[in-house]
């Protein structure tokens, strides 16, 4: 294979990489460079076919990103239209044939005209930035991903107050039990007591200690008409309900 | 030239990039697009270092404040000086300078919301992403933006990205918000250094489009207008080349280029669309008056082929369009009606928080007046050096929307919004006309007798003012942009705000509705928390029920009007009786907008309570769920 053909292979790999990657589940990580690769070949391709080397620099730059853009929008509705669920297979299987497609119509053109040497040298900066200006650049790159770490730590630190849902799942026609559930989101494991009532009188209680993030739930069951209440208390404060919930109250909170 | 030898503009160069009375100055220093990009970096820091500030307890404190726009100063000063300065750029270094102010300005937008999506808007299109990921299929229902899926081309794009990559929807809207948005500047670029065959217009010409008030914000979101507009960009700069194409092929590639982004704009945006047609029609008309037959021929193929394609996707696709844009445009062609007539529209805009401090208004004012004085100046331009040039006669034509949208601001009653979301399509063509007008008083005014006088201190002088004049226009974008004023740093909970009205306990009763009730359950709920609800929850939150919580007692009136509105569930947040509402309005259709002068009381917002036959099923300290499906007052 010649050296002008560089592009066409490594588009080629680029894409069947990313498929054996995928089907062997590989990590994000591998994904990520991989699939964004497949993501930009496309546009590579389809540019390099409608345009050939008629445009350089920043134009060609932004024309195939356009291209590697619209590729997923106009493919996305022809696979929705063909019935093609849009899960993962669905997309590799959208980039990876038009990469592959692409290639074999690019590989074809450039044999038929011989031409294909001048393409890969387009790609050869006009300038070269000297050392120290891509030191800086490189600064820069360096402190502005700070600034995103600094951001997303102030974000993760950031005082949040604690909060306890209590819930009762809503009670629908011809059923006979409701679900009841706790999540303790205080920031630390905290102990409850969930006293639950039937018209007032207390029909079950439960202690229960929760880690931070935990959720507990039970199921109780309905009988008649009458009311279901539950009570939630943050120990150890038993007077006062912390939280409460009714499935049709006819009086006030907590009772 | 291109590579293959075809003319990149049909123009012969009108603009000198050297030889400028400045180029003579003493002054050699100047600083290298490096350090530039380094400084912007550190800005962005330093920005991020005040949100990190106001999320620790300091959102209110002036030195926080302080600290974001100094980090502001350090990105855009250096890049308006260097793109304004005498001294001779290469093309590759305006380019570096306008990729650096759009890359810092995206990223000081991502320190904003680094964890997840907060704005309205984002959350919106977020929810159309992932129920894409999840059901493999386009043109599901989304509650907040009805319209919004039946244009999926964003969500494609990015649940794509996510589905190869593996990466969270968030991290892959934030790549594609960012790509989209920085394509569309170097479009921009490629195609205004194109029409004045300069690339210190371009540079200068983007350093004022980054002054339109949506630049930082809206228009790098994850919202389907952020990657339409590089189709836009893309569909127009590729008619350019197909009417400069002398060879079939190249005609042929153009022509499939453009075809294939003009889809990819109507699949992605409607307004976009709109303004796609009329912006071939306007490059027609130029074109037309140019006598230029091969480009009016192109535009008007492109903007017929462009008009067919969006008709066809609303009759087949989408129809709800036409019941979305109505509003819309009714609302702006009586807004341009009251115009005509110079009165006002209906009733004035309260006096609230929308309206900003008066340092703001200043601000705005100046930069109005800025501008419109510079447009003028640019049409003389464009009638000296390129009137026979049928892009920058387009150009010329488009700036007019500029008073167009100051009119409908100062005159029209709620005009900002409007104006402010045409900004994004104004400033294209006014911003290229100004550009022409400041490198034109800047060049010319060194030839002044007084300054001439003193050629050493007055290009300094003139470049300075120059500068001063385009930091206004930018700062005024980013002052009375988004963020608004009210939640400029992010911090803790602000009842009906923006951003800060998205919280965990707001997400986890969101996350819990969707899990226990199941998706597209009528909600009545406030400002704040509707659009958590709408997207985390995927529920179908009304916008006018502030009766529900404004009354002491649930009247049979109000008992009647749920049945109306087949409401299901109604969110209390009892925070709404603590806190007057930071954007002035607690529900989304307030009629007591900017009229609170006191908190809700609490026995309007607990009074559910009490109300025999309506369960209270959720309770997480400030947010309590009440079920109205199983109660007598559910009228589905």
């Amino acid at each position: 294979m010649g050296r002008s053909q560089a592009d066409v292979a490594a588009t080629a790999l680029a894409a069947a990489l990313a498929c054996v990657a995928a089907a062997a589940d590989a990590p994000v990580a591998v994904m990520t460079v991989l699939g964004i690769a497949l993501f930009a070949a496309p546009g590579y391709l389809v540019g390099q076919l409608l345009l050939s080397s008629r445009i350089t620099g920043l134009e060609r730059m932004v024309v195939i990103t356009g291209l590697a853009l619209a590729v997923p929008v106009l493919g996305g509705l022809l696979l929705y239209a063909a019935g093609v669920p849009l899960h993962r297979p669905g997309w590799l299987g959208l980039l990876a044939g038009v990469t592959l497609a692409g290639d074999a119509a690019l590989l074809l053109r450039r044999r038929a005209s011989g031409s294909g040497r001048m393409a890969p040298s387009l790609w050869r900066p006009a300038w070269r930035v000297p050392r120290w200006h891509a030191a800086a650049f490189a600064a820069a790159i360096l402190v502005a991903a700070c600034a995103v770490a600094v951001a997303r730590i102030g974000a993760t630190i950031q005082p949040q107050p604690g909060y306890t849902q209590l819930w009762l799942s809503p009670q629908h026609q011809g059923e006979h039990t409701v679900r009841l559930g706790v999540t303790n989101d205080q920031g630390g494991t905290t102990s409850y007591r969930l006293v639950l009532r039937r018209n007032g009188h207390v029909s079950a209680t439960w202690n229960i200690t929760l880690a931070d993030g935990g959720t507990w739930q039970r199921s109780a069951p309905v009988a008649g008409s009458g009311t279901l209440t539950a009570d939630l208390y943050r120990l150890p404060d038993l007077s006062h309900p912390y939280r409460y919930v009714s499935t049709g109250s006819t009086t006030a909170a907590g009772s | 030239m291109t590579a293959a030898g075809e003319s990149v503009s049909r123009l012969p160069a009108v603009y000198s990039e050297r030889g400028g009375p400045a180029d003579t100055s003493p002054l050699r220093f100047r600083l290298p697009v490096s350090a530039v990009a380094l400084i912007a970096a550190a800005g962005v820091l330093v920005a991020a270092a005040a949100y990190t500030a106001g999320r620790l307890g300091h959102a209110g404190a002036p030195w926080a404040d302080r600290m974001y726009w100094l980090g502001q100063l350090l990105i855009l000063t250096p890049v308006a000086a260097q793109l304004l300065s005498r001294r001779a750029l290469v093309v590759s270094e305006t380019v570096t300078l306008v990729v650096v102010l759009t890359v810092a300005e995206y990223l000081v937008k991502v320190c904003y919301s680094p964890a997840a999506f907060t704005y309205a808007d984002e959350l919106m299109h977020w929810r159309t992403a992932t129920d894409i990921s999840q059901t493999g299929r386009l043109f599901t229902a989304n509650n907040l933006l009805p319209v919004s899926p039946h244009y999926p081309g964003l969500e494609e794009v990015t649940s794509a990205l996510a589905s190869v990559t593996g990466l969270s929807i968030f991290t892959c809207g934030l790549i594609v918000a960012g790509t989209a948005h920085l394509l569309f500047v170097c479009v921009l670029f490629v195609l205004f250094r194109q029409v004045s065959g300069s690339h210190r217009i371009a540079g200068v010409a983007l350093l004022l489009y980054a002054g339109e008030s949506l630049f930082q914000s809206f228009d790098s979101m994850f919202v389907y207008q952020t990657l339409a507009l590089p189709f836009l960009g893309l569909t127009v700069l590729a008619v350019g080349r197909l009417a400069a194409a002398q060879a079939a092929g190249s005609r042929l590639g153009w022509f499939t280029v453009a075809a294939l982004s003009a889809f990819a704009t109507v699949a992605t945006h409607h307004v976009t669309s709109c303004l796609l047609v009329a912006t071939l029609e306007v490059i027609t008309l130029g074109a037309l008056l140019t006598r230029d037959r091969a480009l009016a021929a192109w535009a008007s193929i492109l903007a017929l082929l462009s008009a067919a394609a969006f008709a066809a996707w609303i009759v087949f696709v989408a129809p709800s369009t036409v019941g979305y844009l109505q509003p819309v445009a009714a609302e702006a062609l009586q807004g341009l009606r009251a115009l005509l007539t110079g009165g006002h529209l209906g009733v004035p805009a309260p006096a609230s928080a929308a309206n900003g401090p008066i340092e703001n208004q200043a601000l705005e004012a100046a930069a109005v007046l800025i501008m419109s004085a510079l447009v003028p100046v640019g049409w003389w331009q464009v009638w000296r050096r390129y009137s026979h040039q049928p892009w920058a006669v387009a150009l010329a034509i488009g700036a007019v929307s500029w008073y167009v949208i100051v009119g409908v601001r100062v005159f029209v009653a709620d005009g900002s919004e409007l104006a402010g979301r045409a900004s994004t399509f104004v400033f294209v063509p006014a911003g290229f006309i100004a550009a022409l007008a400041i490198i034109r008083l800047s060049d010319n005014s060194l030839r002044w007798p007084v300054i001439r006088a003193g050629t050493r201190h007055g290009a300094p002088v003139v470049v300075a003012a120059a500068v001063l004049a385009a930091l206004v226009l930018v700062f005024n974008g980013l002052v009375n942009g988004w963020p608004p004023y009210w939640e400029r740093l992010p911090g803790p909970y602000q009842v009906a705000g923006a951003e800060r009205s998205v919280g965990p306990e707001q997400v986890a009763s969101a996350e819990w509705a969707l899990a226990v009730l199941g998706p597209g359950k009528r909600f009545a709920t406030d400002e704040g928390d509707l659009p958590v609800l709408g997207s985390y929850g995927d529920q179908n939150p009304v916008g006018d029920d502030g009766y529900l919580y404004t009354s002491p007692a649930f009247t049979p009136a109000a008992a009647q009007q749920v049945q109306a509105q087949s409401l299901g569930y109604v969110l209390v947040d009892q925070r709404l009786s603590q806190q007057l509402p930071a954007s002035g309005q607690y529900f989304p259709v307030d009629p007591n907008a900017g009229k609170y002068t006191r908190p809700l009381p609490l026995a309007d917002l607990t009074k559910f309570n009490y109300v025999p036959g309506i369960a209270r099923i959720y309770d997480s300290g400030n947010i309590v769920i009440y079920d109205l499906e199983g109660s007598a007052y559910y009228g589905p």
